[in-house]
């Protein structure tokens, strides 16, 4: 196509140079700049403000993607925060690879709720296996009696730490590794390569392994800038998102692993735990707690996407 | 305790408007003022109350953030108003400083003015913004009070200034004197006002 | 846009418009020019309501609360009063002794105009009676008080903590060693002073004074102790230091001092709300206008030409003192704060700099501009409060410039300065 029908997309989401949510956006835009006379401007954390503002930029039509955990999305789509009930979904990668591909809920559901936002979503994907490390290891509910873990501020997420016995204690990133050296905070929860790339296992170096939940993402377009685009550029977006979802998969597979024994290599006082199925079923059983506050924010349409959520875990762990 | 300058002219201050208008511009600066104390005791109260939670029950309060979220933008927006009126926000003097009266009260003349209009742009924006986070739905996640809500007051103290610095370019213009607000005469002593 | 942009807030700046105006005007022309129009004013709102939202903001009214009951009590004498106790028979004891009450006030108060009006106040007729000229008098004052600035805790930290992301507790324990070497640095040169100008010592005090000073000042150390020791120790995160202290500072002066009554409180919080609305202002003002040059990729623009991306670590440092040093000689601290660290940030982040390191010294270099004519706060706060004509109050400065700009040179070669205590307590 001509020059003159070039654009400068603009993109930004929530994390550092080099981390998942970045690799996702550099192969989004290599893609497109490699297929196309458009252009990609990325946007890092920080540089255009706190989550929920390049949220609302996206949806004022300022930028035109942005990539914004769930999580963080609970404020607008009290639904997304889902991904904060413990055990939904599976523990081992293939597993999940093949949950995100396949699930209803993620797949159907999820894309009409961001739709009511304006917001067209073009992608859910898995950042990291969430990984818990404290300043012993532990094994059951019990041993997390009287611990302050570090949660972002969500209710949803500070009810799971409640229900797994310890004290959920909200603190701003800025702030975790200092609250673990002094031992403001005992603990706290994060997908393994940040653990690695923050050095948090300097000073938090025992690692567990819960299997209770994994770091979501989702990716999405101004839906009024997608719809306005031609049918060809519709498709280069969709192609580009899939070439950059192809990529993250092929990229955290290995990366999980690597940052392991970067962390191992680094630090002989670390230890890894890894529940078995016996010990996650301590924590499993505290899962409804949390699921019940969740319909309890949510309502109806939560229930029914907890339902759904359930039957699409069901169909790939029975196959 | 003694009180100091600054708390004795804020305890006299009468609003310049005449009649009725003046009575209620009065009474806009009490609560101004209210606001000011009120939220800070409110912030101090929560925040204390949450180290307290931490240390003696062992767990935070976690709508305390969302308190002091919504204390903050009270606090922010009932104070510009009220430094406007006396004459205490910061401001750099350089070249205002060598000029003579005559010359500083008109420059100050047009310093309140494009102030005022400031104020004013940023007051039909800011209502445009309370509108669009209305429309959205958005609620803090733990009070679950609609954001929107929380920023009704910036309306508020964007209209409440603009009308300080309008008035005080009026009082510029019908007098001598150079007026940093309608009531603080430009001298030394409240040149800068700084934290 | 850039020239556009940065002519305006200079212009507007200089004309003498309250600091809110020139950045937000900036602000306003930047969205209109990368826009084409008025159509996204409501970001400018929603990034200006994004700069007060951070919770470790809470920190800054807290702090300038705890200040602010403590300077209207008794707290601040009883501090002076016990330094006094020990160096003022020393040759340029009384000098010293400032210096040292400055310092010591820091640990409390947030802010260095707070600072003036707590020692200065008392301390200067006292340093007049003894023999000590008013242009050194007031210069002592004014730059010690920059140290409270790098002591804990410290507004300008919170703020540079806030905008970069920097762990405020580690900016804080970081401030203490550049803190103590500068009142050292101090020290040598009032003892200097003293000798050279042949100033009479005072009376010493007996061990029975110092005692009864020591006691008196008991109840008011325990607030580095909370502060220092809170967040050292573990045990409080800044903003909990902060409500910590507030809650102490009531304690003492309401409770133990009995030196404050209850109703006093409605005009101490509404001082320290207006204060903070001011200063919250700025922030939110600064947020927007930083938004828009980061949305145009503004710093990346001026970086490049000034070559920063050549300049390796040391050359980051350098340039980085050198602009907040000159900015701050015109513009208010926060200002600068607020306009300067989104601008360095890429090259900050790109030459591998701790974070805590570049934060001290913009910290310092922020105080310094401050007490550095032509123009200074705190030069326009001494003005103020004690009456005196501006250039008596500027011309014993030199000195202390030369001082602090080595402190600053230091801080620049030997980063230990100011990383050895914060490597002790968080790595
Ligand atoms: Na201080
Ligand atoms: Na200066």
């Amino acid at each position: 196509s001509a020059a003159a029908n070039a654009d400068n997309w603009r993109y930004a989401h929530e994390e550092f140079e080099g981390d998942v949510q970045d690799v996702f956006a550099v192969a989004f835009k290599e893609y497109v700049e490699d297929n196309s006379d458009h252009t990609v401007q990325v946007y890092r954390f920080g540089e255009l403000g706190e989550s929920d503002d390049i949220m609302e930029q996206t949806q004022a039509g300022i930028l035109q993607f942005v990539n914004q955990s769930p999580g963080f999305t609970g404020s607008l789509i009290p639904e997304a925060q889902i991904f904060f009930i413990p055990y939904l979904l599976p523990t081992d990668e293939e597993t999940v690879i093949e949950f995100f591909n396949t699930s209803t809920a993620i797949n159907e559901t999820f894309p009409e709720l961001y739709a009511e936002q304006g917001l067209e979503l073009l992608k859910m994907y898995p950042e990291g296996e969430m990984v818990v490390t404290l300043d012993e290891p532990f094994t059951s509910p019990d041993d997390l009696r009287g611990k302050n873990i570090r949660t972002m501020t969500n209710p949803l997420l500070s009810e799971t730490y409640r229900a797994f016995g310890a004290t959920p204690t909200p603190l701003p990133w800025g702030e975790v590794y200092g609250g673990l050296q002094t031992n403001i905070i005992q603990g706290q929860e994060n997908p393994i390569f940040w653990i690695e790339s923050g050095g948090l296992y300097e000073v938090s170096p025992n690692l567990v392994f819960t299997g209770h939940g994994w770091f979501t993402t989702a990716m999405m377009a101004n839906q009024d800038f997608f719809d306005g685009l031609s049918e060809e550029d519709q498709q280069l977006v969709r192609d580009a998102t899939e070439a950059a979802y192809e990529h993250i998969i092929e990229h955290i597979s290995g990366l999980a692993d690597e940052s392991l024994e970067a962390i191992q290599e680094a630090s002989d006082e670390v230890t890894v735990t890894r529940l078995d199925e016996e010990q996650i079923q301590a924590f499993r059983e505290r899962a409804p707690q949390v699921e019940e506050r969740f319909v309890e924010m949510t309502g109806d349409r939560g229930a029914e996407l907890l339902e759904q959520f359930k039957d699409d875990l069901e169909a790939v762990t029975n196959e | 305790m003694d009180m100091n300058e600054e708390d004795v002219a804020e305890q006299h201050y009468r609003s310049t408007l005449p009649g009725p208008l003046g009575v209620v511009d009065t009474w806009i600066s009490k609560i101004e003022a209210m606001i000011l104390a009120v939220g800070v005791i409110l912030m101090a109260i929560n925040t204390v109350a949450n180290v307290i939670g931490r240390f003696v029950f062992g767990e935070s309060l976690h709508f305390s953030e969302e308190i002091n979220r919504i204390l903050i933008v009270m606090i922010t927006f009932a104070g510009i108003g009220y430094a406007a009126r006396h004459g205490r926000h910061i401001r750099m003097s350089a070249i205002y400083d060598a000029l003579p009266t005559g010359g500083r009260r008109w420059l100050m003349i047009f310093i309140c003015l494009f102030t005022a209009l400031v104020m004013f742009t940023l007051c039909y924006y800011s209502i445009g913004y309370i509108q669009t986070t209305y429309s959205r739905g958005r609620v803090l996640p733990s009070l679950s009070i609609p954001v929107w809500i929380m920023y009704l007051w910036v309306p508020v103290g964007f209209t409440i200034t603009g009308i300080q610095y309008l008035l005080t370019a009026f009082k510029n213009l019908t007098s001598r004197d150079v007026y940093l607000s309608t009531h603080v005469v430009d001298g030394y002593k409240d040149t800068e006002t700084e934290v | 846009m850039t020239t556009i942009i940065i002519s305006i807030m200079i212009v507007l700046l200089l004309l003498g418009f309250p600091m809110m105006i020139p950045l937000v005007t900036a602000a306003f022309v930047g969205f209109y020019m990368t826009f084409g129009g008025t159509g996204q004013m409501e970001t400018l709102i929603q990034q200006m309501l994004g700069g007060i939202r951070p919770t470790a903001l809470i920190a800054v009214p807290m702090f300038i609360l705890a200040a602010d009951i403590m300077t209207r009590g008794q707290s601040a004498h009883r501090l002076i009063d016990m330094v006094m106790s020990f160096v003022g028979h020393v040759k340029g004891g009384l000098a010293v002794s400032t210096a040292a009450s400055c310092t010591l006030f820091g640990a409390v108060s947030g802010s260095t105009q707070a600072t003036v009006v707590a020692v200065g106040s008392p301390l200067r007729p006292r340093m007049l009676k003894a023999g000590y000229k008013d242009p050194f008098t007031l210069a002592l004052i004014i730059n010690s008080s920059d140290i409270a600035f790098l002591i804990p805790p410290s507004i300008g930290m919170i703020i540079y903590g806030v905008i970069s992301g920097t762990s405020i507790g580690e900016l804080f324990i970081a401030g203490i060693g550049p803190g103590l070497l500068i009142l050292f640095m101090f020290s040598i040169y009032c003892v200097m002073y003293a000798v050279i100008k042949d100033v009479p010592t005072e009376p010493k005090s007996s061990w029975r004074e110092r005692l009864t000073a020591v006691q008196k000042a008991l109840w008011p150390l325990g607030f580095p102790v909370l502060i220092v020791g809170g967040i050292y120790g573990g045990i409080f995160s800044p903003t909990e230091a902060a409500a910590a202290c507030v809650l102490y500072a009531v304690l003492l002066e309401f409770v133990v001092f009995r030196s404050l009554k209850l109703q006093h409180i409605y005009t101490i919080a509404k001082s320290t709300g207006l204060i903070t609305a001011v200063v919250f202002i700025l922030v939110a003002v600064g947020n927007g206008f930083s938004w828009v040059i980061s949305f145009a990729q503004i710093p990346q623009e001026i970086l490049a030409a000034v070559g920063i991306n050549e300049a390796g670590p040391v050359g980051v440092l350098i340039a980085i003192s050198v602009a907040f040093f000159v900015a701050c000689m015109f513009v208010d601290p926060i200002v600068v704060i607020l306009v300067l660290t989104p601008i360095f940030a890429p090259a900050i982040a790109a030459s591998g700099l701790d974070p805590v390191h570049v934060g001290v010294l913009i910290t310092l270099q922020v105080a310094i501009g401050s007490a550095t004519p032509p123009f200074g706060c705190d030069i326009f706060t001494a003005i103020a409060i004690f009456k005196r004509p501006y250039w008596e109050v500027i011309r014993g400065t030199p000195p202390f410039i030369f001082m602090l700009i080595l402190a600053a040179a230091l801080i620049i070669m030997f980063p230990q300065i100011a990383l050895f205590l914060r490597d002790l307590a968080f790595r």
